[in-house]
């Protein structure tokens, strides 16, 4: 990452010229309700990053403050150093937003939707119209350029919210919910072009709640509970934690198969669980973990698959939700949680 | 305010208004009302003399009517309803602004309202070709369709970025459009009564009963001759000086009320043609002569005096009274862009993105 070295005169203070998302100490309440309570992240150019939270944790409003369209009660905001506050114009020429609750004008075609909104990011009449195109092709909607947006299904509708998202080549993307609707082949293809989108240097931001789809595409992750971005150290040690692996034997049915493996770990049996075809084991790291299928195979054990249970952010975002601060818990806290999967 | 934006916006709105059927349907339905009232028209004033001016006349109040009762439905939603249908923040997150995304739903709105005027030109002139309106009659009636059918729009659209319910902003534009039509008038009679002011009458009158001739007396400014053989000599008593009190409404302090009324300015605006006794020949002229003599203060202090010759009548005909009085157009024009103004930048400060304080219930996207 290259920041721009500050001119002779320019103290830049901090984050003034930091390419990504810098958000410091961000607060936002709808009347009575205090939707974003403290929220402070950073999401940096050239990565994809998480934002994680639960219905309600504030990631909708978070997003549309970073979309120039809200105002924070209090704290800062910078867009690649542009603050969204005081300069929109500048922001917006900037981001790309996709919205979680997509409106198209139903009466328009795909291809007429991403020419309109080429023209009201200033685009020449010809030019809004071939980056229409390259747009619709990337989205795979090129069958249905020329159909309205009604008749586009709700995953369809979901690909033209992105390619209007990125009609003016935005060098941030803000996308909320982006996988909602999509099928696998989508899916996919979201993941590819945010990878694609990260690798040009651009900075992108993703908020679900789709974990495991989050997990194969981001380098970092937010976690916002009830309207807080979670410690990072505490994301850290919520990390830490033991989590829950998948053990299958050959052609031995899981119940049958727990006590052996508890046994060759020295485990008691209780803290194995069964979870269908697989027993389930907790490791605090993933060296623990390796230590293990190691003595299970040197004892002969037919392993023919080992894996995690849970994917990291899944696990993390669980332990955080739990309300319980981490470090209170004994290191091996997760023998429990493990059976409770079973 | 970038010219190609507010162009993209403007079509933007026009492409969805005209690719659906219902517009076509309420067109339809409007040109055959136009046909009814024309028809209807024709027949009711077939009888008069000279019946053009009151044909056009009629035709192009029942235009006004429509356009002022069409306009609230063509823009009342235009802010949040495109909120509702989560339209509204995609085109405030591009370069557009509050301020483009604003007038150019406006000029989209009246762009659909003047569709409607455009299909009353016909009806117009066939009114004109039976003998109605002078060239001049015929423009400024267009221009006033035109302002009005703006003035609605601009208000429909501010009052959809006021309020948050599209259903909500639809029916307040209907209130305004009636506190414009009914309301004006309402306003001026109940306030015009409420303002009074007392008028002193000072009066005499010859005392007959004092005179017991036989033949009747010359009244003052009277000559006998042979065909009205009054008596010169008999000198005819006057009675007293008498005083009495009555009150009269103040209409020349609330005139400027009924100015608002969007068929006033219509006839005012409109230049009138008068017959030979000074009176309007149409129905604009003699709304409009109402209206200007409505500016007229009233005389505070009467004299009437029997004894003395009566002076030359000074009746004032419409002609003058028009002449001699501010033109209410002007003002009534004035008032609605001023409420007009007012809304649009109270919907722009609702509008503004990013958004600070939102109207309750309001989502931003």
């Amino acid at each position: 990452m290259s920041t721009p070295s500050p001119g002779p005169q320019g103290p830049a203070p901090g984050i003034s010229a930091e390419p990504g998302i810098v958000v410091q100490g961000v607060q936002r309440a709808f009347g009575d309700v205090q939707a974003v309570r403290s929220v402070t992240l950073r999401a940096h150019a050239g990565r994809v990053t998480g934002l994680v939270g639960p219905n309600g944790s504030g990631k909708t409003t978070l997003l549309l403050m970073l979309a120039s369209l809200l105002a924070p009660d209090a704290g800062s905001i910078r867009i690649d150093g542009v603050d969204p506050v005081t300069d929109p114009q500048a922001a917006r020429a900037l981001l790309g937003w996709m919205p979680d609750a997509l409106g198209a004008w139903n009466s328009l075609t795909s291809r007429e939707t991403l020419a309109v909104t080429g023209r009201l990011y200033g685009m020449p009449r010809a030019e809004a119209s071939v980056r229409a195109d390259v747009l619709l092709g990337e989205v795979e909607l090129a069958d249905l350029a020329d159909a309205p947006a009604r008749v586009l299904s709700r995953g369809q509708k979901q690909r033209l919210g992105l390619a209007r998202a990125l009609v003016h080549d935005p060098r941030v993307l803000l996308l909320d919910e982006p996988a909602s609707g999509l099928d696998p082949q989508a899916r996919i293809d979201l993941r590819m072009l945010l990878r694609r989108f990260a690798a040009e240097g651009r900075t992108v931001l993703v908020s679900s709640h789709i974990l495991s789809e989050l997990e194969e595409v981001v380098d970092d992750a937010v976690f916002l509970m009830a309207g807080v971005t979670v410690d990072p150290a505490r994301v850290e040690a919520a990390s830490r934690r033991a989590r829950p692996w998948r053990v299958r034997l050959a052609g031995t049915e899981a119940a049958a198969a727990a006590p052996s493996v508890a046994a060759v770990l020295r485990l008691p049996a209780a803290s194995v669980g069964v979870d269908r075809r697989d027993v389930v084991v907790s490791f605090e790291s993933d060296d623990a973990a390796a230590a293990a299928l190691r003595e299970l195979v040197a004892a002969g054990l037919d392993i023919v698959e080992f894996a995690a249970a849970q994917g990291a952010l899944e696990r993390t975002f669980l332990d955080l939700g739990d309300g319980r601060p981490p470090q209170a818990l004994p290191p091996d806290a997760g023998a429990d949680e493990s059976g409770a999967i079973s | 305010m970038n010219g190609q934006r507010l162009g993209t916006i403007v079509g933007l709105e026009l492409t969805q208004r005209t690719r659906s059927v219902a517009w076509y349907v309420l067109l339809g339905v409007f040109a055959l009302l136009l046909l009814i009232v024309t028809a209807l028209s024709f027949l009711a004033w077939g009888s008069a003399y000279r019946p053009g001016g009151a044909i056009y006349s009629t035709i192009v109040y029942i235009t006004l009517l429509l356009v002022v009762l069409v306009s609230p439905t063509l823009s009342g939603n235009a802010i949040n309803g495109d909120r509702d249908a989560a339209t509204l923040a995609p085109v405030q997150v591009t370069l557009a602004t509050t301020l483009e995304i604003l007038i150019g739903k406006f000029l989209a709105a009246w762009v659909t309202g003047l569709a409607f005027v455009a299909v009353s030109v016909p009806f117009l002139v066939v009114a004109t070709l039976a003998g109605g309106g002078a060239p001049a009659t015929i423009a400024v009636s267009l221009l006033v369709l035109v302002f009005e059918a703006g003035i609605i729009s601009a208000i429909g659209v501010a009052l959809s970025g006021i309020l948050s319910r599209p259903l909500f902003s639809v029916a307040t534009t209907y209130l305004v459009v009636a506190a414009l039509v009914i309301g004006t008038l309402i306003a001026f009679a109940l306030v015009g009564f409420t303002l009074r002011s007392e008028v002193t009458n000072h009066y005499r009158s010859i005392e007959f009963d004092q005179y017991s001739g036989d033949t009747f007396p010359c009244m003052p400014g009277e000559t006998p001759s042979s065909e009205y053989p009054c008596d010169d000599d008999v000198e005819v008593r006057c009675g007293p000086w008498q005083t009495s009190t009555y009150e009269v409404p103040r209409f020349d302090h609330v005139w400027w009320l009924l100015a608002a009324n969007p068929f006033v300015i219509l006839a005012d605006a409109t230049p009138t043609q008068y017959d030979e006794h000074g009176n309007p020949s149409d129905l604009f002229g003699q709304i409009k002569y109402g209206v200007r003599s409505a500016q007229q203060p009233p005389d505070l202090e009467q004299r009437w005096d029997d004894c003395a010759p009566p002076s030359e009548s000074e009746r004032t005909v419409p002609a003058e009274v028009i002449d001699e009085s501010t033109p209410s157009w002007f003002v009534g024009m004035a008032l609605q862009l001023l409420l007009a103004a007012a809304l649009m930048w109270w919907a722009w400060a609702r509008t503004r993105t990013p958004a600070g304080r939102l109207p309750t219930g309001t989502r931003i996207a």
